[in-house]
């Protein structure tokens, strides 16, 4: 496999788009740190063929991830993850806010007073740290 | 592109097609979908040649189906269309001699892809094998389109996997593909456009990703609203 | 030309094993019913040299090759093979339909002309009838030198090509004497075959209504060519060589129309 990555399967629900479904999973790999800035990614093809995807898909997913300056593509070199700090940050920033809505929208219903839940989310922040302290590690590098 | 005017036949006081238009783009995965008996097959065999109509044309890249088309068309129909006394090196063998589009690096590496032993005599396949190998030597031309009928049907799941892996690979590379299929879940994800067929008719025709963005439907909603209005 | 020649190679060898079956078929039993016959045979002498020369004296009965084949037994299997051929004028199309392939859909879609297909299941038909009949020709000799290992020189006596051909009533009809009737008979053999594959044809093109229109195209083709015929045999001024070639010039258009009716129909009619 190239990049030494291992891209499994993802699985794609069929009521989205799914160009728009393979964005969303590198920009999850951004964030998460499992891709880097400047990383090389495989070719349209080979993604394609690694996800069992549709190459036209691919083909669009990388035109929209290049309209979004998500990866760069310098004349005939394979395509890169961008370099650019403010475009990754804004992506951190745009799935971390998502994750908080969807969140704060659950949590709602649920009637429990803001002290209590920020309390609740800290301690198991603190407990994730302790039993996974790697992943955390190097999305705090960013 | 293939391009699919009005067509119609009728059978024994049956219309099986009552007008079936559609197109299918080169580069591009086409789905033909409908319930067992709509005609789906009829089409295919209609496109290729194989069957009569009684009105309608058929037109790929603006010409009409001919003997020579069938170098840039290939057709893989639901069943085996070589001796049963064929050794399966052999039938590519019989392909080679007659196809001048055969691509004898791409047969090899289709054989390698489906694991197949090219010494097995044709007639000693079990159905996945055979459903794989007739996949072989449809793919194996250098052909500019590819007709496929039902390439899932009641093949076990291990083969059906390797059957759909075809399509995200770059053995399709710019093909247009047209196949037809009424088992719709396992190919969703892999489709460009879906033609949906119901009563000898096309009731709807669209772009897979557009559906998605422009309705939130997945094919087979869109399906339901077809059969089940 | 050359995906004709591929055809018929094609045509030819998956009929291989049967064709071997048949010459095996052939050999086995008339060399088998050969030996059987002249051991009888020189039983048989040996008694009545016995009898007659208590009664009147020696007197050594010969028999020749010819001799030993006439009979029904000998040329059984030469009538199997005939009825299996004939079989196999209906089944070279058949076959391509039925059955767990579909060959009929590789055979349609070959880049090659749709003629291709029909001439190389013609010319295999006439190669296996050809072949079957060399094949006999060939063992004639054979059986006759057989027979000269297997029977003493006193019974022995030697038989012409001719008398042994002319000896058995199945080798005299396959074997005509002169050229012009064999030409001919053959001739006439093929017209007949190309007649039935229109037929199957049109049978293919039309399912249920092509039984119909095949069996009537068959009839029409037999019936023109033998009423005519028979028209002029009966009080007509013409001469026997001239009613012939008249015969043959109508055989000559049904065959035509035969072969463009197949070749259409395989173009523009037929359905798999």
């Amino acid at each position: 496999m190239k990049n030494g990555e291992v891209w499994e399967e993802v699985a794609f629900n069929n009521r989205d788009p799914v160009y728009l479904q393979v964005v969303r999973h590198f920009k999850e790999r951004i964030v998460t740190g499992r891709l880097g800035p400047g990383q090389v990614i495989p070719s349209r093809r080979d993604l394609g063929a690694m996800l069992k995807i549709n190459p036209n898909t691919a083909q669009r997913a990388y035109k929209e991830m290049e309209e979004l300056r998500l990866i760069v593509t310098e004349g005939n070199s394979p395509s890169r993850i961008t370099s650019d700090g403010k475009i990754l940050r804004s992506i951190r920033s745009e799935l971390l806010g998502e994750a908080v809505d969807r969140f704060v929208s659950t949590a709602k219903i649920i009637d429990v007073p803001m002290n209590e839940l920020l309390e609740l989310v800290k301690a198991k922040y603190l407990e994730e740290i302790e039993n996974r302290p790697n992943e955390l590690q190097e999305g705090n590098q960013s | 592109m293939i391009e699919v005017v009005n067509l119609r036949k009728s059978y024994r006081r049956r219309n099986v097609l009552n007008g079936v238009s559609f197109t299918a783009e080169k580069g591009q995965i086409t789905c033909l979908i409908g319930i067992n008996g709509a005609g789906k097959s009829t089409v295919l065999r209609a496109i290729m040649g194989l069957t009569q109509v009684n009105s309608g044309t058929v037109h790929i890249d603006g010409r009409p189906m001919s003997r020579e088309l069938y170098e840039k068309v290939s057709f893989i129909p639901d069943r085996l269309t070589m001796p049963l006394g064929m050794k399966m090196e052999e039938a590519m063998q019989f392909m080679a001699d007659f196809y001048r589009s055969w691509n004898p690096a791409r047969a090899k590496e289709l054989i390698q892809f489906f694991q197949l032993n090219g010494n097995e005599k044709i007639g000693h396949l079990s159905k996945g094998t055979a459903a794989k190998f007739n996949l072989a030597i449809g793919l194996a031309q250098d052909s500019e389109y590819v007709l496929m009928d039902e390439p899932f049907s009641g093949i076990d799941m291990f083969s059906r996997e390797q059957i759909a892996d075809v399509f995200s690979s770059d053995l399709l590379d710019g093909r247009g593909v047209l196949l037809t299929t009424h088992e719709i879940a396992e190919m969703e994800h892999l489709i460009d456009k879906a033609v949906i067929m119901n009563n000898g008719t096309i009731s709807r025709e669209f772009d897979c990703e557009q559906i998605r963005s422009d309705e939130g439907k997945s094919i087979v909603d869109v399906m339901r609203e077809v059969y089940l209005a | 030309m050359s995906h004709y020649l591929k055809l018929v190679h094609m045509e030819i060898h998956r009929f291989r094993y049967p064709l071997a079956a048949m010459m095996g078929l052939t050999l086995v039993w008339q060399m088998v019913t050969l030996i059987i016959h002249v051991n009888g045979k020189l039983d048989r002498a040996a008694d009545a040299l016995i009898h007659n020369l208590l009664v009147n004296g020696a007197a050594l009965e010969r028999f020749s090759f010819a001799d030993m084949i006439p009979g029904m037994l000998y040329s059984l299997p030469i009538l199997a093979c005939i009825a299996a051929l004939s079989v196999y004028v209906f089944l070279i199309w058949y076959r391509d339909w039925y059955g767990r392939v579909s060959f009929i859909y590789r055979l349609l879609m070959l880049p090659a002309s749709r003629k291709h297909v029909y001439l190389a299941k013609l010319t295999a038909i006439v190669l296996l009838v050809l072949g079957m009949l060399s094949f006999q020709l060939l063992l004639l000799p054979v059986e006759q030198w057989v027979f000269k290992l297997i029977v003493p020189a006193e019974h022995f006596e030697a038989s012409t090509f001719g008398d042994v051909v002319s000896a058995n009533l199945v080798l005299d009809v396959l074997l005509p004497r002169n050229f012009d009737r064999f030409a001919l008979s053959y001739l006439l053999g093929i017209a007949a075959v190309i007649v039935i594959f229109t037929a199957i044809l049109l049978e293919r093109s039309y399912r249920l209504a092509g039984i119909l229109y095949a069996v009537g195209y068959a009839s029409i083709c037999t019936f023109v060519f033998l009423y005519t015929m028979y028209l002029m045999w009966t009080g007509s001024y013409l001469y026997p060589e001239e009613i012939i070639a008249i015969e043959f010039a109508i055989g000559i258009l049904i065959t035509a129309v035969s072969i463009w009716l197949g070749f259409r129909l395989l173009k523009k009619k037929i359905t798999v």
